[in-house]
């Protein structure tokens, strides 16, 4: 069996090193192209870049300060974790605003408005920014730019634009809160106010003894009454609660914490995983280009690699093989046909006709 | 030099003669396949082998490079023999030294190969010969110079060259051939003989179980 499958396999595997080795110079062109450049604009990056993160610490609020009624609209700001604050702090800087406005808060402000294309300008810098999740708990913003000052300002601000908007979007969610609990409220009131008033109106028109149907009139009416006081304390205290959890979170800072602040690095090296990236995506593209010029090769100038491979034209057999044949300080075919044509031909001082 | 230059071509040659052929014909696919070379050298090597008379013919009507080496582009051959211009013993060169002789194309616009022709020729007018090697043009641009010889030799040999000569190609022309088990020489090859032979019976063995 593994004869079988070696008679079978050799030819195939040598028409692959046949096209190799045929191709071997260009192959070697391609890599020097593909690879050269690849590394030195990976060592290019490595040594020109500077990078400044920052970890920060998520945590999800209490329960107790997080509203679970499914009808509040400011859930999905205050219950976060670290995937979440990441995601969010992503789709922040996909947006053009924030970028300025983070942007604005930089010394890299002047050039935002001196740069010919402001779009341009502001993708360039959502480009150099990174968010990642560490864990759960745990997330990292890092920014990369050629010098070093830059990515420090640039995470900062970030955070500061980002603690802006999320502060802005709890207040609105807050009001909005606030003012449905109020309309809900007024309408409670009012239907309170109705139930006391029809209450107050059958007590004053039934003096006296009442007959059963009217006694059972007057505790619905009671019941009524009760409902609706019942209601106002709840709405009261519902509107109570989320003020006061959206304030204290606002105050305390719990769920979004930076526990390491982005500093300026000395030395460059804030490429390092991009130039990684550049260095493997080179040799990848330098095998892959090489690989498909040897299948290309092999498959699109197909021919007898070797004296197994002569199986494939069957019925066809081999008959016997030529070496091939090393003329001492050359070596090409011609040679050859030269050395046996002097042995035949010349050889013969002079041909004569039998 | 000579010795070790000839000795590439024993193996052919040593085949050819266990077979007991007495004529065999050249061709290939494509010209540049080295065809010429290898009749020339197996040639030479089955003089000095059987030690008797060997008669190489240029029969490539394409391109006679062989009558080209020999310095006969101007002399009668074997165009001119099936022309019925020249006597057949006229037009044969005998080489000094060794058993070989040869004989050059001639005049090409004197005739083409025909059937006939060349039955005549095998059979008769070189019966002397104990060994007759024809050295023929390639299948896909002389088929006409070709085929008339494919029924009448004993062995009509296919040279390919190693890593060169297109597949594709190479069914083509022995399509055109048009024999039962088409022989291949394999021109070139890289790797030493004694051993690809061994490796093939042992291939061929090992697929047989």
């Amino acid at each position: 069996m593994v004869s079988q499958w070696r008679a079978r396999s050799v030819p195939s595997v040598r028409r692959y090193v046949t096209a190799a080795m045929r191709y071997r110079w260009v192959i070697l062109g391609i890599l020097a192209v593909v690879w050269g450049a690849g590394l030195a604009g990976a060592y290019h990056e490595y040594t020109t870049t500077y990078e400044s993160q920052a970890t920060i610490w998520v945590l999800r609020p209490s329960p107790e300060l997080s509203n679970t009624n499914p009808e509040d609209p400011g859930t999905p700001v205050i219950q976060t974790v670290a995937s979440q604050q990441a995601e969010l702090l992503s789709q922040l800087l996909r947006s053009d605003s924030f970028v300025r406005e983070v942007v604005d808060q930089t010394s890299q402000r002047s050039a935002l408005r001196s740069a010919p294309n402001e779009m341009a300008f502001l993708a360039g810098i959502r480009k150099r920014f990174d968010v990642e999740t560490l864990g759960t708990n745990m997330l990292r913003v890092s920014y990369t730019t050629s010098d070093p000052r830059t990515p420090v300002e640039m995470v900062n601000a970030a955070l500061t634009v980002r603690t802006e908007r999320v502060l802005q979007a709890r207040a609105t969610s807050t009001a909005a809160v606030g003012t449905l609990y109020r309309r809900e409220f007024e309408t409670a009131q009012a239907q309170a106010l109705d139930a006391a008033r029809e209450l107050d109106a059958f007590k004053t028109s039934h003096t006296g003894t009442l007959a059963p149907a009217d006694e059972s009139h007057l505790a619905q009416l009671q019941l009524a009454v009760d409902f609706a006081q019942s209601r106002l304390n709840e709405l009261r205290g519902r509107a109570d609660r989320a003020a006061v959890a959206a304030a204290v979170l606002e105050m305390s800072g719990l769920e979004f914490e930076v526990v390491d602040e982005p500093r300026e690095q000395g030395t460059p090296s804030g490429g390092g995983r991009a130039a990684a990236i550049l260095a493997l995506v080179s040799l990848a593209a330098g095998s892959l280009l090489a690989g498909l010029l040897v299948f290309a090769g092999t498959v699109l100038a197909d021919h007898v690699a070797g004296p197994l491979d002569v199986g494939r034209l069957a019925p066809a057999r081999l008959f016997a093989t030529v070496p091939r044949v090393a003329i001492p300080g050359s070596g090409s075919e011609r040679d050859l046909r030269t050395a046996l044509a002097r042995i035949a031909f010349d050889d013969a001082e002079a041909s004569r006709t039998v | 030099m000579t010795a070790a230059l000839t000795h590439s071509f024993d193996g052919i040659a040593s085949r050819i003669d266990a077979s007991g052929a007495r004529s065999v014909g050249f061709t290939s696919t494509l010209a540049g396949e080295g065809t010429s070379t290898i009749a020339l050298g197996t040639a030479l090597a089955l003089a000095e082998l059987r030690q008797e008379k060997v008669l190489l013919v240029d029969a490539n009507w394409i391109r006679p490079s062989l009558t080209s080496d020999a310095h006969q582009d101007s002399a009668l051959g074997l165009a001119d023999h099936l022309a019925r211009r020249t006597d057949l013993s006229k037009a044969i060169r005998s080489l000094g030294r060794s058993h070989l002789e040869f004989l050059p194309i001639g005049d090409r616009d004197a005739a083409r190969p025909t059937l006939r022709g060349l039955a005549t020729f095998l059979t008769t007018d070189v019966a002397r010969f104990p060994t007759v090697l024809i050295d023929l043009p390639p299948v896909l641009t002389g088929e006409m110079y070709v085929l008339p010889w494919a029924s009448l030799l004993d062995h009509l040999f296919v040279v390919l060259r190693e890593a060169a000569t297109p597949l594709p190609l190479v069914r083509q022309a022995l399509g055109k051939i048009g024999l039962g088990a088409p022989e291949i020489i394999l021109n070139r090859s890289a790797a030493a003989a004694p051993e690809l032979t061994r490796s093939l019976i042992a291939a061929q063995t090992a697929g047989f179980r």
